[in-house]
């Protein structure tokens, strides 16, 4: 909101300093922007919050400064205004068929004005305000309503046929030429001010081309109305039509002030022009509404604010800001003015008040209760999850939550389902809600190697959000990694990950190899909880590398951050060590190519009995000339170890034994002699 | 051969080795001992490899690992004499001829440095920020992202017809009846959207958590914003919220100053100019004083008794206050990040940079 300093000074005179002004202004509830001099004057930009519409105008500014260093407000009065013997009911009649958006339309007529420029200081003010002079006429709407916040617009009563004003909806692709001179399809949620031909005007929004005051014009009607501030707001967006009238109307301007605002236009109207004003007004609604009586306890102020303002003061400030006062010892019976439809509660007036009084009386060294916080199992195991992959060289990296349509976005290895979306894309092309975090992770490589960022390790922790038809859609916090390495570099850091969060009494993980599309076959492998997916791990498919010129392997993996907090153990307990010694064996097998370590392990664990307390993976080899082609050498050691004796060589004996016979009969695997 | 003759001779071996090393006292003689003992054609350690072969089955894996520690022992006492002598330390199979004992170490060379990420500044931030909250007696909690009207709006006290429910200014999901950005009026069933602000956490833990309570809930909002050096559709919020029977405005000024004091690590002044939020009442903008200027910090006010009927809690008895604030903000000026946008980009010459 743009305040001529000069203007104000008709309201209200302050001897203090601008800068001074400005700063009272700012700790009390207008914000101030910038000041600028304009043609020799400054003009100071204020930020109203939208439950000002009172300071929309000079006035309200003036009020807030009358208020803040206890000097009166004087607000033109508009007595004495002569008008014809000739009643406004005889030359218009006004209909309202739209009270739902237009709950009250008034109209004055004036006869025989001359159109002319405004006077130079009248020109000048609005200038300063960034609003360009047209005429004497529409010179004198714009300023009233910069001066009260009430919006005004004067036909050219020529033009209205029949001299009849409907106020309607507008129907269905109705076409409408605003003063802009641009046209505009119009729907019926839309009011408009209409003749009986045709709109005029689109309500609290524009002025119509047609009958727009011209050179020529003679007779006026001058309106001032009120509409529902959501009816305004829903117009103006939809036709991308904004307008200092909608502006106010958006927000709830004083509906008691039409009648000064309409006579105050008048009387610079009649100032400026000439003419002659009709006897009266028409007014769809005469009835003017009082505001209801708000009860003020004295104990609330310090309940609320944690300090005493002194009693009478509090009546003082209400008053001086327009309210009705009734105040006793114990309580405030206060009616706000019209202007302010924000005061309705008690706890608005101690708003008011605490203001006024100002926030700088609050104390900020209070004593504050002492309390005990504790530390979630959650925000524990995050710690935990992300030492481990920083621990692994992974970097952790935050992308948006939404995402595109491409091939690698619609990577969803977590539901079926299609993606939720949002009506207004994120960024641009982003309108679908992440069901994985790997597109996000595929795309951040992308970008570390257009910026030739080699060897690139990421990790995100973040929500993947999964549609679940009509209940709110499942929200999964999951890890996602990328590295370019084989996936076993990441099947590491999950592994560690979960051992560390679980401990070694976790549930039992079903390790099954999975082919997701996305994935080269065979790299798979998923580990699931009861038949409930905790993660997978592979190597991206080598078309969609080749497809987004990726350099090199692409490792990912995506763990249920969720799932693996279902049983986080908090605290590590000790279990005893055994006193006795460990006996270690080689083992080094011969078999297919096709054999899996997770197969062969899972026999030999079966096999091997309650003495093998590890079997440790070494390495996998390959001698094509002793062993043939097709087959692999797996190098493994078992830890054999009890914790009630010694063992003894020959108890490891018959350990190694039974595992080689049925590595041998499950797998066909030799043992390297 | 028998394991006990073959382990004696192992015995042996390394003796006799780690004698002659521990006493040599030229390179010349030093290689020699080297090819002796480890020479890759007729080496003692090769010879006795090959013996290895002829020991029974059972035996051979207590074999094996005893010449592994021999072979071990014997290796490390030669590096150990190539060190005295001031040769760089012995390489197997170096190639080197008599003069030179192979590669030189270089003690100049850079360390084998371990490979460790980084955590995101915006964690970091977030963390930091928990901690502090948490010392303060506020515990954490969260809540969903994709959110109803009630806990966006309705129960926050924001009404039908206010400009923050606009279609414009929210992430509305499309629904499968395609409900159009234009139905303002938002017959049932009202479109979800991704959340404007975490007060929605707010309303799901007064809803549920016995009072009094106080929290707070941290996490991504969205709002349409078109991106630029200090916007982004997607930040980062954290609110507070305290309840109990007799909180007040001055507590509020007090807690947040404990708050800035601990995070800026020095004693530091707030500020409150009026605001205006639907949810708190009265509302404040919050300034700290740092480093000689007033810096926002963010809104802040009273719990709005509307929003107290909404969930069930009786205004007249509880009182509270709540606070906002964006984390963006904090984490750039704590980090002297400028762009809003490279804290969403991924790159890596940038996530490095906050190694702590």
């Amino acid at each position: 909101m743009l305040i001529s300093w000069e203007w104000l000074s008709d309201y209200v005179k302050i001897d203090r300093p601008m800068d001074e002004v400005v700063n009272r202004w700012a700790m009390s509830g207008l914000n101030h922007e910038s000041t600028q001099w304009v043609e020799g004057l400054p003009v100071i930009d204020l930020e109203v919050t939208s439950n000002r519409a009172d300071c929309l105008g000079h006035i309200g500014i003036a009020r807030e400064a009358a208020v803040l260093y206890s000097q009166p407000l004087a607000i033109p009065t508009l007595e004495g205004l002569r008008t014809s013997k000739q009643s406004v009911h005889e030359v218009l009649s006004v209909q309202n068929r739209f009270p739902e958006a237009c709950p009250r339309y008034t109209a004055r007529v004036i006869r025989g004005v001359k159109i002319a420029p405004s006077p130079e200081w009248f020109a000048k003010r609005l200038r300063s305000i960034g609003i360009r002079p047209i005429n004497n006429v529409v010179d004198a709407t714009n300023y009233v309503m910069m001066e009260c916040g009430q919006p005004l617009h004067a036909f050219d009563l020529a033009h209205v046929a029949s001299n009849q004003i409907i106020v309607r909806p507008a129907s269905d692709k109705e076409n409408f030429q605003a003063i802009d001179h641009r046209s505009y399809t119009l729907d019926p949620q839309m009011v408009v001010i209409a003749d009986s031909k045709r709109a005029l005007a689109l309500g609290g929004v524009m002025g119509g081309l047609e009958s727009e005051v011209s050179e020529s014009t003679v007779d006026l009607l001058i309106e001032a109305a009120s509409f529902v501030p959501m009816a305004i707001r829903r117009t103006a967006r939809k036709l991308k039509l904004h307008s200092p009238s909608s502006h106010r109307f958006e927000r709830h301007i004083d509906p008691n002030g039409l009648d000064w605002a309409s006579l105050r236009c008048c009387q610079w109207i009649l100032e400026f022009a000439g003419g002659e004003m009709l006897e009266g007004l028409i007014d769809t609604q005469p009835v003017a509404r009082s505001g209801s009586k708000i009860l003020l306890r004295r104990p609330s102020v310090s309940r609320v604010l944690g300090i005493e303002v002194p009693w009478a003061q509090c009546g003082q400030i209400l008053t001086r800001l327009g309210c009705t006062v009734e105040q006793d010892e114990q309580s405030l019976e206060v009616v706000a003015p019209s202007f302010r439809q924000d005061l309705t509660r008690e706890v608005d007036l101690i708003e008011e008040i605490a203001r006024v009084h100002g926030y700088e009386a609050i104390p900020e060294d209070a004593m504050v209760p002492m309390v005990a916080s504790a530390r979630r199992p959650k925000d524990t195991m995050m710690l935990t999850v992300r030492s481990i992959a920083c621990a692994a060289g992974f970097n952790e990296t935050l992308n948006p939550s939404l995402i595109g349509k491409s091939p690698i976005d619609r990577i969803s290895p977590w539901t079926t389902q299609d993606p939720l979306v949002t009506s207004v894309p994120l960024l641009e092309g982003a309108s679908s809600l992440r069901r994985s975090l790997i597109p996000s992770l595929i795309a951040a490589r992308l970008h570390n190697q257009s910026q030739s960022n080699r060897d690139v390790r990421l990790f995100e922790t973040a929500n993947v959000y999964l549609s679940q038809g009509a209940q709110l859609p499942k929200e999964q916090h999951n890890l996602a990694c990328v590295a370019q390495s084989e996936p076993r570099l990441v099947r590491g850091v999950f592994e560690e990950i979960i051992q560390r969060v679980w401990g070694q009494d976790g549930p039992v993980l079903d390790e099954r190899l999975i082919d997701f599309d996305f994935l080269d076959k065979g790299t798979c492998v998923a580990w699931f909880i009861g038949g409930t997916m905790l993660a997978w791990v592979g190597s991206l498919s080598r078309s969609l590398v080749q497809a987004n010129k990726i350099d090199g392997p692409v490792a990912i993996g995506e763990l249920d951050l969720d799932l693996l907090q279902g049983s986080v153990r908090l605290v590590p307990k000790l279990k005893a060590l055994s006193p006795y010694p460990a006996i270690l064996r080689d083992l080094n097998f011969i078999v297919d190519e096709s054999t899996h370590w997770g197969s062969l392990r899972s026999t030999i664990a079966k096999s091997a009995g309650e003495l093998c307390r590890e079997i440790l993976f070494q390495e996998i080899y390959r001698d094509t000339k002793r062993d043939g082609d097709g087959k692999k050498r797996i190098l493994l050691t078992l830890t054999i170890q009890s914790d009630t004796e010694t063992l003894k060589g020959e108890q490891a004996d018959a350990v190694v034994a039974d595992v080689i016979a049925a590595c041998q009969s499950h797998h066909g695997a030799k043992l390297l002699a | 051969m028998a394991l006990d003759q073959f382990l004696t001779a192992l015995g042996s071996m390394l003796e006799e080795a780690r004698a002659c090393l521990a006493t040599v006292d030229n390179a010349e003689s030093l290689e020699q001992l080297r090819v002796k003992y480890t020479g890759a054609k007729s080496g003692a350690l090769k010879t006795v490899q090959k013996m290895l072969g002829s020991i029974d089955v059972k035996d051979k894996p207590a074999a094996g690992m005893r010449f592994n520690e021999v072979r071990d022992g014997i290796e490390e006492a030669l590096g150990q004499a190539a060190l005295r002598l001031g040769q760089a330390a012995h390489r197997p199979g170096g190639g080197s001829g008599p003069q030179s004992l192979g590669p030189v170490f270089d003690p100049t060379l850079p360390g084998l440095r371990p490979r460790i990420g980084t955590i995101h500044p915006i964690t970091q931030t977030l963390e930091h920020l928990k901690e502090i909250m948490g010392r303060l007696g506020f515990n954490v909690t969260e809540g969903p992202e994709i959110e109803d009207q009630w806990h966006n709006f309705v129960a926050l006290n924001i009404p039908e017809d206010h400009p923050a429910r606009d279609p414009l200014d929210n992430f509305y999901l499309a629904t499968a009846k395609a409900v159009s950005a234009e139905s303002v009026t938002g017959d049932p069933p009202a479109p979800r959207l991704l959340r404007s602000q975490t007060s929605t956490v707010q309303i799901r833990v007064m809803e549920t958590e016995p009072l009094p309570l106080r929290i707070i809930s941290l996490g991504r909002v969205y709002r349409p914003d078109a991106p630029d050096a200090t916007h982004f559709p997607m930040f980062h919020q954290m609110e507070g919220l305290w309840v109990d029977r007799n909180v007040t405005m001055t507590q509020l000024k007090s807690v947040l100053r404990l708050f800035a004091t601990s995070y800026l690590g020095g004693d530091v002044s707030i500020r409150f100019r009026p605001s205006f939020f639907p949810f708190t009442e009265p509302s404040v903008e919050v300034d700290y004083w740092w480093n000689g200027q007033w810096i926002e910090f963010g809104g802040a006010g009273m719990v709005d008794p509307n929003v107290f009927q909404s969930v069930g809690i009786d205004p007249e008895i509880w009182s509270g206050f709540a606070f906002g604030l964006g984390v963006e903000r904090l984490c750039m000026r704590r980090f002297g990040i400028t762009d809003i946008r490279d804290l969403y980009r991924s790159d890596v010459r940038f996530l490095r940079q906050f190694a702590t």
